[in-house]
């Protein structure tokens, strides 16, 4: 948590930055503004979801935990209407997490990890994983906007995001491991931990789909689901063999200004 | 279901993506689990077998009555669900010699070979550390001894190397705890070692692992869960009443010795650690000495042990008779009837089994003898 306040003063900072590009009156200019079709919007939010393979793969074999953490996201946009047409676009600016913790039970699931201390673990574990997830991005989001009438707008883009920090760790527990295959040696485990915070990419981007509801005049409803692309691990990391997408839901208001 | 997948489905709805959970897979182990407790109850009533058989995971090892026919046995075998074995469990092989196995996994990806063998018990007299060989999958030696015929080998060494080889540590065979070494003090010795398992040992409370070689059984698959109780000390290998327990070693102590918590305790000093115990067992149902009760198990009749071993660094010789316990009287009639078993032990650090102990601590050991009561006790040397 303590990353957030920085970061929403950040948002306060950047955003009274472009503000004060404008000539003086800032409201009046705002008015200008939105007069040619420009809105500007702060929006926070919480995103609910996983960060999971997809498909699931034939190795987990039941979900028997999970939690979706609390995860803010924090985002200023700025939104350009086309003249005499429902289409526009939208550029943001977002600080948002990603992050959730499971307990999956699984059966031969592949694993392969080297340790800073130079050991090597290759092996087929059953048992239960635990694991948590939490992402923290500075993500610009680049929508069309679609308007629906003067109170629903629907969006959907890319977005691009880099991540600040990250947490991938978790536990292998209650189940055995077979030394590189299912016919290896076989040792019972009760408990291990994993740590692959530090292997987690930088760069992660995805699609976003979504839409708003004005429900009164400076506040909007909004709510959009965020899919990951590409892996939360790079392609060459072997601890966990399938890649890992973070597909989360984001819920929450805007102010427009 | 809950909510995680409930999101996930329906978030997959909305783009095509089918993701929840599949169908699952067939088995791909491919295991003897174990041998038919009938079949194993039967045999020992019968007088065939003497204890449990070992099994490993490409050996099941039953020792036999010194004269008892193996041309036709037929072992029935408990293998992974789904799993098949050839030949059939239950198919009378003549096991003379070893015979070999192929199980093969329910879904057909995986198959491995089992050696099974019967043996004759042979009493251990000169332990040499001559005769070693890689495991099946190459990662670490195991030690065996002969017997007059090429075919007797006898696998009752076993040694904390394969629980070592789940931390990683290990390149090659000579990086783990229990290597051979060749400059012996005659051939080829034994060098144990004590070694950091690093952070996958760590991460399951074991930080350091003691080079160890004993008779007895390493339960690879306890190794994480009790790993006091995976080290099974002692074989049915009595024929006769021990006398003396004699060789050769040297050792140097690392040089800070440290608690499981991995913190340096000054002033310690790691001491090594080798004896023989001799413990009563029932014959119909044998339970090996662990490494919890080795040395105080009111089932130990006899021990010989080097008290105080210091740090000899040239080859010195002991010679430690075996010495009553706790008022315990060796019982012949109780040796007729395979009631005692009998343990070596070797390791380099003595309190390795509770992860104390110094990291670079080496013992060398060579020339292990067991002087029986009837044996020529000058015949070496």
């Amino acid at each position: 948590m303590k990353r957030i306040i920085p970061l929403f003063l950040l948002f306060a900072v950047s955003f009274s930055a472009t503000a004060q590009h404008e000539p003086a009156d800032t409201d009046s200019n705002i008015l200008r503004a939105a007069l040619k079709g420009w809105h500007i919007k702060l929006s926070a939010g919480f995103n609910v979801g996983g960060t999971s393979p997809l498909p699931l793969p034939r190795e987990i074999r039941s979900i028997e935990g999970y939690s979706p953490l609390l995860n803010i996201s924090v985002e200023g946009a700025v939104q350009k209407r086309f003249d005499d047409s429902r289409w526009g676009m939208m550029l943001g600016l977002r600080f948002d997490q990603k992050g959730m913790e499971t307990d999956a039970k699984v059966k031969n699931y592949h694993i392969e990890m080297t340790a800073d201390d130079g050991g090597f673990m290759e092996g087929a574990w059953t048992g239960n994983v635990k694991t948590k997830v939490r992402n923290t991005y500075l993500t610009i989001p680049v929508l069309a906007t679609y308007s629906l009438g003067s109170r629903w707008q629907l969006s959907a883009g890319p977005y691009f995001s880099y991540r600040i920090e990250g947490e991938f760790s978790g536990e292998a527990c209650d189940g055995y491991l077979r030394h590189h295959d299912p016919t290896g040696e076989k040792a019972y485990v009760t408990h291990a931990s994993y740590d692959f915070s530090d292997d987690l990419r930088r760069f992660q981007w995805g699609l976003q789909a979504g839409g708003e509801f004005k429900a009164y005049k400076h506040l909007l409803v909004n709510a959009n689901l965020q899919w990951g692309l590409n892996g939360i691990f790079p392609a060459d990391f072997q601890a966990v063999t399938f890649d890992l997408y973070p597909i989360y839901a984001n819920i929450g208001f805007s102010y427009l200004f | 279901m809950t909510k995680n997948v409930l999101l996930l489905c329906a978030a997959s709805l909305l783009t095509g993506f089918a993701s929840c959970i599949k169908d699952e897979a067939l088995n791909a182990e491919c295991d003897i689990v174990g041998v038919d407790p009938a079949w194993v109850s039967g045999k020992l009533s019968e007088g065939i077998l003497i204890g449990e058989p070992v099994v490993r995971n490409d050996r099941v090892d039953f020792t036999v009555k010194l004269g008892s026919d193996r041309t036709a046995l037929n072992p029935v075998f408990e293998l992974t669900p789904g799993s098949t074995i050839f030949p059939e469990s239950g198919t009378v092989r003549d096991f003379s010699g070893p015979q070999t196995y192929t199980t093969r996994s329910e879904d057909g990806a995986y198959s491995k070979e089992y050696t099974v063998s019967f043996k004759y018990p042979s009493l251990i007299r000169n332990l040499n550390f001559e005769h070693f060989a890689l495991n099946s999958r190459s990662q670490y030696y195991q030690w065996f001894e002969v017997g007059n015929t090429p075919d007797d080998r006898f696998d009752y060494w076993d040694s904390g190397n394969g629980g070592y080889a789940f931390t990683g540590m290990a390149r090659t065979p000579e990086d783990y705890p229990t290597t051979p070494w060749p400059a012996g003090r005659r051939g080829n010795c034994i060098r144990l070692k004590t070694l950091s398992t690093g952070s996958w040992g760590r991460g399951v409370g074991m930080p350091i692992a003691a080079g160890n070689l004993f008779i007895g059984e390493f339960k690879v698959a306890q190794a994480m869960l009790k790993p006091r109780q995976a080290t099974r000390f002692g074989r049915q290998l009595v024929t006769a009443r021990p006398l003396r327990f004699e060789g050769w070693y040297r050792y140097t102590a690392g040089e800070h010795y440290q608690n499981i918590k991995e913190q340096i305790l000054p002033g310690e000093r790691d001491t090594c650690d080798i004896y023989a115990v001799l413990y009563e067992v029932d014959p119909t149902d044998f339970k090996a000495l662990n490494g919890d009760d080795v040395l105080t198990s009111d089932r130990i009749v006899l021990m010989a042990r080097i008290d105080k071993p210091g740090e000899p660094q040239e080859w010195t010789r002991f010679s430690e008779p075996f010495r009553p316990v706790g008022g315990r009287a060796f019982d012949y009639s109780r040796l007729a009837t395979d009631g005692y078993a009998i343990a070596v032990v070797c390791t380099s650090s003595r309190q390795g089994a509770y992860f104390e102990g110094a990291i670079g601590s080496e013992l060398f050991v060579d020339e292990l003898r067991i002087v029986w009561e009837g044996d020529d006790e000058h015949e070496e040397d």
